[in-house]
């Protein structure tokens, strides 16, 4: 089972590097409103401070947001959603191992290729911009299993999401709103921390946080502990129950996938 | 004139083509609205932090976004859809169906800037009107009739950028048939919610002179609700005008590019 | 009616093709130092076309037909040469020009897909400057000849080859055209929409007068329709004329087949055959020759005086495989 997802991983890595510049064009997409706020944020800022952050503070939370972001992105619309809107997923279904390895194939190849795009531009706009960042130990210690499981939690989102596709053929309006709550409350637009009282609120209950702020917020160490525990709790808590809306919703899709034809 | 009896024939077309479609409409609603949404909640959430940035304030960011969101819709009106038909894997270029655009009597850059429509946008239109009106009156400004008119004006020559640049990127399509173009620029467009001022040096000169987004919009936001001197104004023109020369150039070049090459 | 309509005068196309070899080091060493090798797609072609002629354009694939054909319309430059079609050069691409023509290419659509014909053909009509009185005129006419009143109003995904063909048929006509090309117009299609096709496109060159070039595959379309025709390999004008006079001027041969009176021969048992008769097969009693023509008549004094002759058939060789050994290489 390894071996065979392994050279999966391997084979859909080649394939995608033969289109690196299509995905690399596409990275650069990506990039570009964290971008945006990393400007605003740092003008405003000026040479002083807003809530507790400095121009420094500000430019060094979008570099690692960008970085965070490309590395959770969920591509499960296209590698699921799109293979069973087109009935492909049955070439998935019959293979010994389970579809969520294709997934995670692409998952592992395409955020190979997009952090290949990436990091030289990250490390490129550090010395341009000069960031300041305390990294503590402890911070990144804590900074790598948020990571991971802000990656878990964003791809079984999104996989669920994608399920969608076995009883509507589109689901559109779902995915843009989901990526206008990313925008809003994953830490896009601003800090967690500078969202204003209700914005706040919601954006600490809902998964979206921690799907990508939560890491950077890390860190950046800006967390009080009582802040870390709570963040940590609710991170594994909404993974958790990805995995299991996940799970219900792949085996009652396939069952009316079989029944209604693939 | 024949132009105009043309493009209403094509805007007709393009509205049968699209009600072929119908859940359509709700969803580009829905992402309208959601699109507004979030653009006003992001400037909320800047100036619920500090005052002012750079001598720009909510109320004069909004009305950028209002010209961002005018110029937005403009932009899907018509000149995005037509030109998209040319580009990508689906495009007329590289399926060939491009050498019938190329059989009818019309003056081809003509035809292929302004024969696909969504109507839609004039939906976008609307909404971006509506908060760019609501920032002007939140400034308090006095709307006198030469403010409008000089506005109209700035705004035109930032539509002349966006089209010259739009041109650009479709005329490159013949060299590279596959790359989608316009994604790059959505990209650096998006840089134009945002006053120029606030980017750093040298990325304001490349968003003024490279890809001259910050014409397109914050001259018309600065005409309209504060002062744009002409000498600042100035080199935006060049500037339009030698894109549009200059694309137009690139155009017909590619065109005879596409007529020398293979079957 | 009798006017030079269409004049081609040492017409040549080179392309340019980029060589590219495996590897990565080639790879990085063509973008220095690019190699191009020249493909001669058509060669010092000339000829002339009266107005109402029905021409057709043959020559396997790869020939330089599509190529010619893109040339005349316009969408192609050519390296060296003149054209003149209604007395414009074409790849001026006139206005003026561009009305006076009609393309129609097999392998792709002018029409939109999620809409019905008639709002295709409305748009045309627009973009062609037909007048509207003229444009109904034209469209009931086609219609009717084509026999399409059904489709007009389906979306044309809906429809199937044939009807999408009649109609890109119409769409290219709803102005009248002087010259008509068309690229492999029956791609695809079954024997009887074929049949359909041939007899419409006859009727309209005869009724209209307007100028007709085809090229096709099918030599059964050329056979039927192109009173002249004009074969192209590997760039160069061959023939220009009769299908007829084609097919003997390649190949002046006569095919003979002889039925013996006994119930097998072998082939030992045959006498030595006159000097150019081929043997092409021997079944049973059957015996197959290939004769060359102007000694048709002495051979077969020959085979008669020499053979128990029950039967005996002489045929013209079929065109297809007179234009099969052309197109292999084998211009007799």
């Amino acid at each position: 089972m390894k071996r065979g997802g392994w050279a999966l991983i391997r084979s859909t890595w080649l394939s995608w590097m033969q289109y690196r510049s299509f995905f690399f064009i596409l990275a650069f997409g990506w990039m570009i409103p964290p971008l945006i706020y990393l400007f605003v944020w740092s003008a405003a800022a000026g040479e002083g401070s807003i809530g507790g952050m400095t121009r420094g503070g500000f430019v060094a939370y979008y570099l690692v947001l960008i970085l965070v972001n490309q590395i959770t992105y969920a591509q499960t619309n296209w590698t699921v959603g799109d293979l069973i809107r087109t009935g492909q997923i049955n070439k998935l279904l019959l293979r010994p191992i389970s579809p969520i390895y294709d997934a995670l194939a692409s998952e592992v190849a395409g955020k190979v290729v997009y952090l290949v795009f990436i990091v030289p531009i990250l490390i490129g706009l550090s010395f341009l911009l000069k960031p300041e960042m305390e990294l503590t130990v402890a911070n990144v210690l804590a900074f790598l299993p948020a990571l991971l499981l802000a990656w878990a939690l964003r791809f079984f989102w999104g996989y669920w999401l994608a399920l969608l596709a076995f009883w509507t053929a589109r689901a559109d309006a779902l995915l843009i709103l989901q990526d206008s709550l990313v925008f809003l409350l994953a830490g896009q637009v601003a800090p967690v921390a500078l969202l204003p009282g209700f914005l706040k609120t919601l954006a600490v209950i809902l998964p979206f946080r921690y799907m990508v702020g939560f890491p950077v917020e890390v860190l950046g160490g800006g967390l009080s502990q009582a802040d870390l525990i709570t963040g940590f709790a609710f991170q594994i808590g909404w993974t958790a129950l990805a995995v299991v809306v996940y799970r219900f919703m792949w085996r009652r899709g396939l069952v009316r996938y079989a029944a209604v034809g693939g | 004139m024949q132009s105009l009896r043309l493009i209403g024939a094509f805007m007709r077309t393009s509205f049968q083509e699209a009600a072929a479609y119908r859940s359509n409409f709700f969803i580009s609603l829905f992402t309208s609205i959601l699109n507004l949404g979030t653009g006003i909640l992001g400037i909320m959430v800047l100036y619920g932090q500090i005052k002012t940035v750079h001598g720009w304030d909510l109320n004069s960011t909004l009305a950028l976004l209002g010209v961002y969101l005018v110029v937005s819709a403009l932009r899907g009106l018509f000149m995005g859809p037509s030109f998209d038909s040319l580009a990508g894997m689906e495009g007329e270029i590289w399926s060939g169906a491009f050498d019938f655009t190329l059989l009818r009597p019309l003056n081809t850059q003509f035809f292929v800037s302004f024969r696909k429509w969504r109507l839609f946008s004039l939906i976008d239109l609307l909404l971006g009107l509506g908060v760019l009106v609501t920032a002007v009156i939140r400034l308090g400004t006095v709307l006198s009739l030469v403010r409008i008119l000089s506005f109209l004006g700035v705004l035109t020559v930032g539509l002349v950028v966006l089209y010259s640049i739009l041109l650009l990127f479709a005329a490159l399509i013949f060299w590279s048939p596959g790359v989608l173009f316009t994604w790059v620029f959505d990209g650096l467009f998006q840089m134009a919610r945002y006053p120029n001022v606030l980017y750093p040096g040298w990325l304001r000169m490349v968003l003024t002179w490279i890809i001259p987004v910050g014409v397109i919009t914050t001259f018309p936001a600065k005409a309209l609700t504060a002062t744009l001197p002409l000498r600042e104004f100035l080199p935006g023109l060049l500037i339009a005008v030698g894109l549009l020369i200059f694309s137009s150039f690139l155009f017909k070049v590619g065109l005879r590019k596409y007529g020398s090459a293979s079957s | 009616m009798n006017e030079t309509l269409i004049t081609v005068n040492d017409l040549t196309k080179v392309y340019r093709v980029p060589v590219r070899s495996e590897g990565l080091g080639a790879s990085i060493n063509s973008l220095f130092h690019p190699a191009f090798s020249e493909v001669e797609a058509v060669r010092q072609v000339s000829f002339e076309i009266k107005a109402g002629e029905m021409v057709g354009l043959i020559g396997p694939n790869g020939a330089g037909k599509t190529t010619t054909l893109k040339m005349l319309s316009g969408l192609l430059h050519p390296s060296s040469g003149e054209v003149s079609v209604t007395g414009f050069i074409p790849w001026q691409r006139k206005p003026e020009y561009l009305r006076s023509i009609s393309m129609v290419m097999g392998n792709k659509s002018q029409m939109l897909w999620d809409i019905p014909p008639l709002d295709s053909f409305k748009v045309l009509g627009e973009i062609y400057n037909v007048p509207k009185d003229e444009f109904k005129r034209n469209l009931d006419e086609l219609v009717d000849l084509l026999d399409i009143k059904e489709v007009l109003v389906k979306p044309v995904r809906n429809l199937s080859l044939g009807e999408r063909m009649k109609c890109e048929l119409t769409a290219s006509l709803l102005h009248r055209p002087r010259v008509l090309f068309l690229d492999e117009p029956t791609l695809g299609m079954d024997v009887s929409m074929q049949l359909r096709l041939r007899r419409f496109l006859a009727d309209y060159n005869r009724a209209s007068g307007a100028t007709v070039i085809l090229t096709s595959h099918y030599m059964a379309d050329v056979m039927a329709l192109c009173p002249r025709v004009i074969l192209i390999h590997h760039g160069r004008l061959l023939h220009d004329g009769a299908l007829g006079v084609l097919a003997n001027g390649m190949a002046p041969f006569k095919m003979m087949r002889i039925t013996l009176g006994r119930e097998s021969v072998l082939k030992e048992e045959l006498p030595p055959l006159p000097e150019g008769t081929e043997l092409i097969s021997l079944e049973g009693n059957t015996v197959s020759l290939r004769v060359p023509r102007d000694r048709a008549a002495s051979t077969t004094a020959f085979l008669l005086k020499e053979m128990n002759v029950v039967d005996l058939a002489v045929e013209d060789p079929a065109i297809e495989s007179v234009i099969d050994q052309v197109y292999s290489g084998g211009a007799a």
